[in-house]
């Protein structure tokens, strides 16, 4: 009897249980990328329908021109006001993040001239509010003039993200990477360390099979895992608005990917079980492994914002690879072979040490029951 | 073939400071029910963890069906069904699941599988509930299954570790109607341990009484009883300073008392209540002040009172807590 039968009989057995509690598992794959997409994918991403004041003082078709170019797109949303004074005090009120002051005679000088008022204790809106009047302003050859005073205008032009609209594909992907090597340390670490306190190991252990089956069997349920979670976070983050724009052979790419992490923090996770009595002290160090892992491989913050010396720790991070890989896939639309095959390397390299760390340490387990 | 279902030669099992099984060597014959008889931490669960091949002896040599366990184990394994201490079925699988797994791990042929399961859960009483989730079982349902799950692929020999332990009486009038039907109609050698007396009396042909790691004693139930004595036993609690005086009492109207801490017992012989009769009269000739007399049947206590001097250590506190209790637990 070939020890590949044994660990199919066992991966049942573990199915079973995942299948009876497939409740449980989804919730805990919706909740945690439900949170990070949203969280994320909200912060730093461009506002939309942002409220600004236009005062026009010209009322000549080319300054409804410009003020339809303005409306164009849904960042701004345009709401008329006849007086200065009154868009001001709804600038100071907080109702409008920006006033437009189109002046009279707009149209006759040679130069055109707007006056553009930014609240910028709103830095997101205030820069949806400069980067469209800007955008407006290039179209009509105008230049949006510094106001008199009180000016308080300031511009933001840098983004950690860029205000693009991969922005959230490329939060989701980093995201799926955290929720995959989650999985792994629910999916099978956890259950080694119930299976010992049930005594269920012991029970595997009496049986006439290989005692690595029970190894492998874990290995393979907290990989099935990571993939299911990783999969409910990409239709999550594919509800939200985030794009997949290789297709299939994206979404193949990155179901590679995600298996390569989960097979390797799978093997991680019964490395540290086999080495950790009870499921509290398990689950404080699983965490405190896996959430810097997460946050030094870039799924939350790109590695390039990372200080200086975080940076070697993040090159010997996998996850750093998965996210690099999957962020490829999804923002830039493709991931050259060479990068492919290198960041799948590293993944392949690391689930090989873990797994024989996993293998030594479970050899002699059943000595530790 | 040989004809012994398990032979320990020497069997020796040293952990860090502690001889948890020393120079055990039992012969086992087969389709014999064997008791291993001993208190918390007598080394019960060390032997059976190395008969299982869960531990691998200091020295000395474990044969099962005459396979070496510790070269052989897949196929040693094979022969052995297993009942552990802590009662361990799936709770998030029914009880046919459990039984599927279970029955697919020992390597029972595909054809074969689904009449063993059906036999098993026969045999348990479980049948109604088959496809129940076993966390929805009572105690003594899921040690029955459990109990089944050992058996389901006809092992020759079956090891059970306390099997019923913290169970109802009919819950244990169950499981030891199963074995002795396995044992009858299918000749199956079983090995149990035990901190009970009266099952290993009821169960067994043949009883080992095990203590510190030692057998101190073996044999047929009716031996052992001829051994130790094991009549009617009589004690009276009182004050620890009034023991003495309590003991020279028993002395007086023929008992032979041993002071323990808190009480004296001695054994009852043959004309007990007349004995405690003429204890009760002069106990309160001499206005001695005592807390309680009490008769009763023999306990394990007492077998180890009669044949090492002292208490079993559990009952003395002296073993809680820490280690090698919990150690020789395998926990």
């Amino acid at each position: 009897m070939s020890i590949i039968q044994d660990t199919y009989t066992l991966f049942i057995r573990e199915m079973l249980i995942f299948r009876k509690n497939i409740g449980a598992g989804i919730g805990r794959a919706i909740i945690f990328p439900a949170l990070f997409i949203f969280l994320l994918g909200s912060f730093g991403s461009s506002p939309k329908n942002v409220p600004i004041a236009i005062v026009n003082y010209d009322n000549t078709a080319s300054s409804l021109n410009f003020i339809n170019a303005l409306q164009s797109g849904n960042n701004v949303q345009v709401i008329s006001s006849t007086t200065q004074q009154q868009a001001m005090s709804q600038l100071a009120a907080g109702t409008v993040a920006g006033v437009v002051v189109i002046p009279n005679g707009f149209a006759s000088t040679g130069l055109h001239n707007v006056y553009v008022y930014l609240d910028n204790s709103q830095p997101q809106s205030a820069s949806v509010v400069d980067a469209k009047v800007a955008a407006a302003a290039q179209q009509f050859n105008i230049k949006p003039l510094d106001p008199p005073p009180p000016s308080t205008v300031s511009v933001v032009t840098n983004y950690a993200y860029g205000a693009s609209s991969n922005y959230l594909s490329s939060v989701v992907g980093g995201i799926l990477v955290m929720v995959a090597a989650f999985g792994s340390v629910f999916g099978s670490g956890f259950t080694v360390l119930s299976d010992r306190e049930l005594g269920n190991l012991k029970a595997f252990l009496t049986t006439p099979i290989n005692k690595f089956a029970i190894l492998l069997s874990k290995v393979a349920s907290g990989t099935v895992q990571s993939i299911f979670s990783a999969y409910v976070g990409l239709m999550l983050g594919l509800i939200y608005g985030a794009t997949l724009t290789t297709g299939a052979v994206g979404f193949m790419e990155l179901l590679w990917i995600i298996f390569l992490v989960g097979l390797g923090f799978s093997a991680l996770a019964i490395t540290l079980a086999t080495k950790t009595r009870q499921i509290q002290s398990y689950a404080l160090v699983a965490q405190s492994i896996t959430m810097p892992a997460a946050f030094l491989g870039g799924s939350f913050v790109p590695i390039n914002l990372l200080p200086a010396f975080l940076l070697p720790v993040a090159y010997l991070d996998p996850l750093t690879y998965a996210v690099n890989a999957v962020k490829d896939i999804m923002v830039k639309g493709s991931i050259p072979l060479s990068a492919l095959v290198f960041d799948s390397g590293v993944l392949i390299a690391f689930t090989l040490i873990m797994l024989t760390l996993a293998f030594m340490f479970f050899k002699n387990t059943s000595e530790q029951l | 073939m040989t004809e012994y279902a398990i032979e320990t030669e020497n069997l020796v099992k040293r952990f860090a400071n502690l001889t948890a099984v020393n120079d055990v060597s039992l012969k086992i014959k087969k389709g014999e029910i064997f008791g291993l008889l001993g208190p918390n931490g007598a080394g019960k669960s060390t032997t059976i963890n190395m008969l299982l091949g869960l531990l691998s002896p200091t020295s000395g040599r474990v044969l099962v069906n005459g396979i070496d366990v510790h070269k052989e184990p897949a196929r040693a394994k094979e022969s052995v069904g297993v009942v552990t201490q802590e009662t361990v079925v799936e709770p998030e699988l029914t009880a046919e699941q459990n039984l599927m797994i279970f029955g697919r791990l020992y390597h029972i042929p595909k054809d074969e599988l689904q009449g063993r399961i059906n036999f098993a859960l026969d045999l348990s009483d479980l049948k109604e509930f088959r496809n129940s989730y076993a966390g929805t079982f009572s105690g003594g349902m899921k040690r029955r299954l459990e109990t089944a799950k050992a058996l389901m692929h006809s092992p020759p020999v079956i090891l059970l570790d306390e099997p019923t332990t913290g169970l109802d009486i009919q819950n244990r009038t169950k499981i030891w109607n199963l074995l002795r039907e396995i044992n009858s109609k299918q000749n199956v050698t079983i090995l149990l341990t035990t901190q009970y007396l009266e099952e290993a009396d009821q169960l067994c042909n043949r009883i080992g009484i095990i203590d510190h790691g030692k057998m101190i004693a073996l044999g047929t139930p009716a031996e052992l009883r001829q051994k130790i004595g094991m009549s009617t036993v009589i004690e009276v609690s009182a004050d620890k300073e009034e023991l003495v005086k309590v003991g020279q009492i028993f002395k007086k109207v023929g008992l032979e008392p041993t002071v323990l801490s808190n009480k004296v017992s001695a054994p009852g012989g043959e004309s007990a209540v007349l004995k405690v009769e003429k204890l009760v009269s002069a106990l309160t000739a001499s206005k001695v002040k005592i807390h309680n007399i009490a008769m009763h049947e023999p306990t394990i206590d007492d077998v180890f009172l009669k044949l090492t001097g002292s208490e079993v250590r559990d009952s003395t506190g002296e073993m809680t807590g820490a280690g090698p209790a919990a150690l020789l637990r395998g926990r």
